[in-house]
């Protein structure tokens, strides 16, 4: 086989190996500051984290849902959705298998780890999980438009899906003065804490008002691997944010572009850490309606966009 | 006007229907009345006297006068009496009318009686099982004399489910309970749902039903009572137990010392402070702000500490007797407790102030669970409930007790008839809390704890005693009886009245809104079950047997 091919395979798996690696940690670090300097407990260790997966993958599989078949798909399909993305988001280094794919392809493999959330729902088929996945139905529905009208956006700017462009702060390449994109920036900053589907949008999951939603009839190896979609969906997600909105200094020479790259991800990492520990859930029409409001902002900055500004 | 003026009233209104009636002092008032005037009495009371509604109660008097009796308690807040319109009815058919149709909040009073004792509701609208299991036999009935504490019937029927109402049309069901991450103790809760929004609920509980009431009658004896008493809640024992020595302390018409009335009445507000920091944190906590969650228990725990000083334990004091207490508080106690209030001050102080601004929290809390002024009335809601929706009462206030007739406070109140307007009650009682412990250890004199009673307690006299719970009116009933034992015993929670107006409260808001509606009535589900049939116990697992409860789960729309 082409040596290439070859070395591009492992270097998207070296970020997949990255976000595996370091996701757990960075859950640990959310933990850890909530726990200590909010909430005036010790809380857990750091790798606390690490712990409970390796706990969890131990675990006997107690299939209770009503297809479990369905199950396992979904359960698989979230991890590998969300580190799909992982090989073709920039951390730190041009991701070596950013020919592989487009800003469409982002698109679809972002929604469709939306979507495992949604299988994993109804095949498990309890009341709980219908409702939990109803209310991540209208949370991807309001949401995930705004993702891709900042792809847009970038895409008008550059005349280009490509991703080493567009996850370089292509939003700001406008005509005129990028006021999209600035508009663009502060939409997805206020819209980033339901992107990673955290305390007040981490609706579908409320444990305390429907049981843990669409991941109640999950245990053991099932649930580790949902945990741990979720963990890397932060890390994920901060990439993706950072190649969109903040892409200026990773650029420079590898140890430092990539130094800073993860200094960026801690500086999100505590916003949303902040963020969940000072505010209460929000109930669903609130959050659509935050959400709508959002989009509208979105829309009006697309319009700018190809406008030239 | 006090109870002889009430009494002037109801004669000069129904004249020969009221066959006699007691007043042992100005504020207790027994009237008894001929069951065929007892709808229209009870109508005239509730209605035109304005008066309150509290509870029924049903007692099995057969070996003494050879009748069943039930009692309708009211209370005329505002006059300061308590007062039981009583009928006796013939001991081969007890039948009374039934009272559910003018004031809903009689409903379960009613169908506990009939489960207890036979005494059949005529006219009951819901006349379904509530305490009793539901394979347990017909006809057997557990209050009645002739029943043994620990008998065990044969014929239990374990298949026998219970009969839940029509689902609406186009509704699920969605079952909240019996297990549910937010629900300390057993309850069921059938929500029919429409999308997200609730359209209707049933009720199904009494599971951890404990047969207090029986073992009060036949095994124990006055003093074992109250240890058993504040048993009853998890949260609120030193109520229960208050309570009930205040009933037969009425009855018996005997005055605990003044110490000891003071004691009662700091203990108690220690309690109404642990048990309001504790409910705000959990409301925080069912909305998902677990930080206000953390730092309310934070606040918290040095009272559970001061608790443990006084009476040995966190929660559980031990602390009442008939005619007395069994603690004192000494100097450096108090010196303590005034230190550990003024920090508490100063660290709740920035909770609430947080509490108010915070949008966050309102956005979730208000307009939910509205419970308006005449729903509180007719199902006859108290405590911060009743309050929060402008209804100006609190026991310490009507119907002083221990030592609240000699210190100043306010009764909070506000005018949003929604949790917001219970949030904002249960955090500003904590300070007038505060208030009157400090007036308490101001005034407090030194002298005896405990009154020496020599002689036995009358027989057969009747005591009432409501005292007020962080939750609400804690109500209890007791007839002084031989053997050095009540002969009956009633204790009706807060709880037990708050629970009946869930449904309505829950009715058209959002699932999502259910267990903060839930959860701001704080409610105690151990203080509202108060029998078990003990031996039964695995029956009673098997009645929600494993089809029913996949079928539960797993409903899909019936509509």
């Amino acid at each position: 086989m082409d040596l290439n091919i070859i070395l591009l395979i492992l270097g998207g798996l070296a970020n997949v190996f990255i976000v595996l690696l370091v996701a757990p940690f960075f859950q640990g670090l959310l933990r850890v500051i909530t726990a200590r300097v909010i909430q005036s407990r010790q809380g857990p260790p750091i790798w606390q984290s690490y712990y409970d997966t390796f706990k969890l993958l131990g675990k006997e599989d107690i299939e209770s849902g009503e297809a479990p078949v369905m199950q396992r798909f979904a359960t698989y399909l979230s991890l590998a959705s969300i580190l799909t993305v992982g090989c073709l988001v920039p951390m730190g280094f041009r991701s070596p298998m950013n020919g592989a794919g487009d800003a469409i392809l982002l698109i679809y493999l972002l929604t469709l780890s939306g979507i495992c959330m949604l299988l994993a729902g109804l095949a498990a088929g309890s009341t709980y999980s219908l409702v939990g996945i109803s209310r991540e139905m209208m949370t991807m529905l309001t949401l995930e438009p705004l993702f891709a009208i900042t792809i847009v956006i970038a895409a008008l700017n550059t005349q280009s899906f490509r991703l080493d462009t567009v996850l370089n702060g292509a939003v700001y390449q406008s005509a005129g003065f990028p006021v999209s994109g600035i508009i663009m920036l502060g939409v997805m900053l206020l819209a980033f804490q339901a992107f990673v589907a955290r305390v007040p949008f981490d609706i579908s999951e409320a444990e305390t008002e429907i049981m843990e939603g669409p991941l109640i009839e999950y245990s053991g190896p099932k649930l580790a691997i949902f945990k741990y979609a979720q963990m890397a969906k932060l890390i994920v997600f901060s990439g993706l944010f950072i190649g969109l909105f903040v892409p200026w200094g990773s650029d420079l020479v590898f140890p430092f572009g990539w130094i800073l790259f993860w200094v960026k991800v801690f500086i999100l990492v505590i916003m949303v850490t902040v963020l969940a520990a000072t505010h209460a859930r929000y109930r669903i029409d609130q959050a659509i309606r935050y959400f709508a409001a959002l989009l509208a902002v979105g829309i009006v900055a697309l319009i700018l966009a190809s406008n030239g500004f | 006007m006090d109870a002889r003026a009430r009494l002037n009233q109801l004669k000069e209104k129904f004249g020969s229907s009221i066959l006699r009636a007691d007043f042992p002092n100005d504020r207790r008032l027994y009237v008894y009345v001929e069951p065929q005037a007892l709808k229209a009495v009870c109508r005239y009371v509730f209605r035109d006297l304005d008066a309150r509604y509290v509870i029924s109660v049903g007692a099995d008097d057969r070996p003494y006068s050879g009748t069943f009796m039930v009692y309708h308690d009211f209370a005329f807040d505002k006059d300061k009496i308590l007062s039981s319109i009583i009928v006796q009815l013939p001991a081969d058919n007890p039948k009374v009318d039934s009272i559910s149709d003018i004031i809903p909040g009689a409903n379960w009073a009613e169908r506990e009686i009939r489960d207890m004792f036979g005494i059949e509701p005529v006219g009951h609208p819901y006349p379904k099982r509530l305490i009793l299991p539901d394979g347990w036999p017909d006809g057997l009935h557990p209050l009645r004399k002739d029943m043994d504490w620990n008998h065990v019937p044969k014929d239990f029927d374990e298949d026998r489910e219970f009969s839940f109402g029509e689902t609406p049309p186009g509704c699920t069901v969605v079952p909240f309970g019996p297990f549910h991450p937010t629900l300390d103790e057993p309850a069921h809760f059938r929500l029919y749902v429409e999308g997200e929004m609730v359209r209707g609920c049933e009720y199904r509980g009494f599971m951890v039903h404990r047969g207090i009431e029986k073992l009060s009658e036949t095994v124990l004896s006055y003093n074992d009572v109250p240890m058993m008493a504040e048993r009853i809640c998890g949260i609120c024992g030193c109520v229960h137990s208050v309570a009930y020595v205040q009933a037969v302390e009425n009855a018996a018409a005997i005055k605990a010392p003044p110490r000891a009335e003071y004691i009662r009445s700091i203990m108690l507000e220690i309690e109404r402070l642990h048990s309001h920091l504790l409910w705000v944190g959990l409301a925080c906590h069912l909305v998902g702000f677990d930080t206000l969650f953390m730092q309310s228990w934070r606040i918290r725990e040095p009272i559970m500490w001061m608790a443990e000083k006084i009476t040995g334990n966190r929660k559980t004091y031990a602390l009442c007797l008939v005619g007395g207490v069994r603690w004192d508080i000494t100097l450096e106690l108090r010196t303590e407790l005034r230190l550990l209030l003024d920090k508490l001050e100063s660290e709740w102080k920035p909770v609430v102030a947080a509490v108010v601004k915070d949008k966050n929290i309102q956005k979730r809390t208000s307009d939910v669970g509205v419970a308006d002024k005449q729903f509180c009335k007719e199902m006859g809601l108290v405590g911060p409930v009743a309050r929060a929706a402008g209804v100006d009462i609190d026991c310490r206030r009507d119907h002083p007790y221990a030592a609240y007739d000699r210190v100043e406070f306010d009764v909070i109140t506000h005018d949003t008839s929604d949790v917001w307007g219970r949030v904002v009650v249960r955090a500003k009682e904590v300070f007038e809390s505060i208030r009157i412990i400090r007036q308490c250890l101001d005034k407090m004199e030194p002298g005896p704890l405990m009154l020496d009673i020599t002689e036995e307690l009358p027989v057969g006299r009747q005591g009432l005693s409501s005292v007020e719970a962080p939750r609400g009116e804690s109500h209890h009933f007791a007839i002084t009886g031989e053997n050095n034992k009540p002969r009956r015993w009633r204790v009706r929670a807060p709880t037990y009245q708050n629970l009946q107006g869930v449904p309505g409260m829950i009715k058209d808001q959002m699932i999502a809104d259910m267990t903060i509606s839930l959860g701001s009535i704080d409610p105690c589900f151990s203080c509202t079950d108060r029998m078990e049939t003990i031996d039964i116990k695995s029956g009673v697992t098997k009645v929600w047997s494993q089809d029913e409860l996949f079928r539960l789960v797993r409903a899909k729309n019936q509509g």
